[in-house]
């Protein structure tokens, strides 16, 4: 027997230049969306040594990427992208991003940089994020950058792409503070996650909203226990 | 016989199971008693006599879960209503065949004006090559008081048994006066043996189950439930806002997975004992 299955494979749109330089700009670390204070229970995990070098960090990330935050994030970009011009859909994508959120601080951290992607990205007129954050309230921080991505021309699978590469390099310099790893020994880890995200940037393309969630238990686990660590510098 | 005659012979002599059950119960001065009963199919409950907190005890009757079957459960607690819902033993849920749909699972609780529900069901346990679609949706009132656990078994080690790969989407979500407050989705499908090694997955954990809280109150338990999972064999996490109160475990083997849970409930249930079909 043989399973037919028709996949639509979308053509990636160009950014066109000026669109690739809002999006270098809003993705860059020196964007004020405050990503430093927050290491997605990265800090737990090192104060328990289960990262301890640049080997286990990138295990570690790995898993967060393919199976936790960074798949889920992607979809939600993903999504937000395509909603761009519709606010009701957008609101009720907020509602779920929100709902998604495992822990506590989980939540404070996409609603943190989100709200302050909107803040920051005041001299781009990001009017969408404005009427959003109206009707909705918090905005979780995938959902802030898909939306205002697609809004002014920056094409899906890179907004995606560069989303989740900042993501992984934000725990990746949390990590080089924490545990404490040099600088170089992080960046070899960061260009050991590249074929990770392309591969979550290809695998999610296609993905429903259905297909939120994951199986990063101890990650989340790492979340939650670092609410009452005794010592920490970070906010999740 | 060719590989495909096989199959369709196993296909011919695999049943597909079906089966309903929805459950109304209402408030009848202190009491909680059944308003509606309907079981369709596998499917069937049974009380024991009305008390003030109701206990329900589900049955599937078709002897284990296999790709292609569909369950579904509703169950609605009117204003006041308070009970819980417990399954009378884990489900097993066998190799799915090539090309079969997933097991589809449907579990809806609508938790009325001042009502409370426990959904206490006991481990869902797959067998290499499950394929399980489950979810469970819960539509409460602003005040309504909701407890509940779903517990997943990856093989029996005791019983020597491995899931090597297997196909799973595990969903709760929460409805609180109309809006989304919960969406906590598992999905885990492919090489889960290995997956399941990986150490922000579960280090080699063979069980896992996410407990939820949702109650006006819900958040002041949180200290009592960290400790409770401190003392306890498997490894847990727990957090809590906006009225709800979310745990996380991860568990070498069922034993302790249950251990851990017990402890947790323990915390949440006002000294009342667990059903009595968990003690078996």
């Amino acid at each position: 027997m043989t399973n037919i299955s028709t996949r639509i494979i979308r053509t990636p749109a160009m950014t066109e230049p000026a669109a690739l330089l809002r999006l270098l700009a809003w993705i860059s670390p020196a964007f004020p969306t405050g990503g430093y204070a927050w290491s997605h229970g990265v800090e737990w995990a090192v104060d328990t040594g289960e990262i301890r070098d640049g080997a286990t960090l990138r295990v570690w990330l790995e898993d967060v990427l393919r199976h936790g935050g960074g798949r889920n994030d992607a979809i939600l970009l993903r999504h937000a992208h395509r909603a761009a011009g519709d606010v009701a859909a957008l609101t009720d994508l907020v509602e779920l991003a929100l709902a998604t959120q495992p822990s506590r601080e989980r939540r404070a951290e996409t609603v943190g940089q989100g709200n302050a992607f909107m803040a920051a990205a005041a001299s781009w007129q990001p009017e969408i994020l404005r009427q959003l954050a109206a009707l909705a309230g918090d905005l979780p921080y995938p959902v802030a950058v898909g939306a205002l991505a697609g809004s002014q021309g920056i094409a899906e699978d890179d907004a995606v792409l560069a989303l989740i590469q900042a993501f992984a390099a934000n725990l990746i310099s949390a990590a080089v503070r924490l545990v404490p790893l040099g600088q170089s020994a992080g960046l070899a880890v960061l260009a050991g996650l590249e074929a990770a995200i392309t591969e979550i940037a290809a695998t999610t393309r296609e993905a429903a909203l259905d297909d939120l969630g994951g199986c990063a238990f101890r990650s989340d686990i790492a979340a939650m226990r670092h609410e009452t660590q005794y010592s920490r510098i970070f906010r999740s | 016989m060719s590989a495909a005659a096989c199959l369709s012979k196993i296909r011919e002599t695999h049943q597909r199971a079906n089966g309903s059950l929805r459950l109304v119960l209402k408030r009848r001065g202190a009491d909680t008693v059944l308003d509606v009963l309907r079981q369709d199919g596998c499917l069937k409950a049974r009380f024991p006599r009305p008390v003030d907190w109701m206990e329900a005890v589900t049955l599937n009757s078709s002897g284990g879960v296999a790709g292609g079957d569909r369950l579904d459960w509703e169950f609605a607690l009117r204003a006041g209503a308070r009970a819980t819902i417990a399954s009378q033993a884990a489900e097993r849920f066998y190799r799915a065949l090539p090309g079969d749909v997933p097991a589809r699972l449907r579990t809806k609780l609508i938790v009325g004006d001042g009502a409370a529900v426990e959904w206490l069901p006991q481990e869902a346990i797959l067998f290499d090559r499950a394929a399980l679609d489950r979810a469970l949706d819960i539509d409460m009132a602003a005040d309504g008081w909701f407890l509940g656990v779903e517990s997943v078994l990856f093989g029996r080690a005791a019983s020597g048994e491995q899931v090597l790969t297997a196909r799973l989407a595990d969903t709760i979500r929460v409805r609180r006066a109309g809006r989304l407050i919960l969406h906590d989705a598992v999905r885990l499908s492919g090489e889960v043996a290995s997956v399941l090694h990986r150490p922000a997955v579960a280090r080699g954990g063979a069980a896992v189950a996410t407990l939820v809280h949702v109650a006006p109150d819900a958040e002041t338990h949180i200290d009592a439930l960290r400790d409770a999972f401190a003392a306890a064999p498997g490894e847990a996490g727990v957090s809590a806002w906006d009225g709800m109160l979310i745990g996380r475990i991860v568990a070498g083997d069922g034993a302790q997975l249950r251990a851990t849970v017990a402890a947790g409930l323990a915390c949440l249930r006002g000294g009342r004992a667990l059903p009595r079909v968990w003690m078996c």
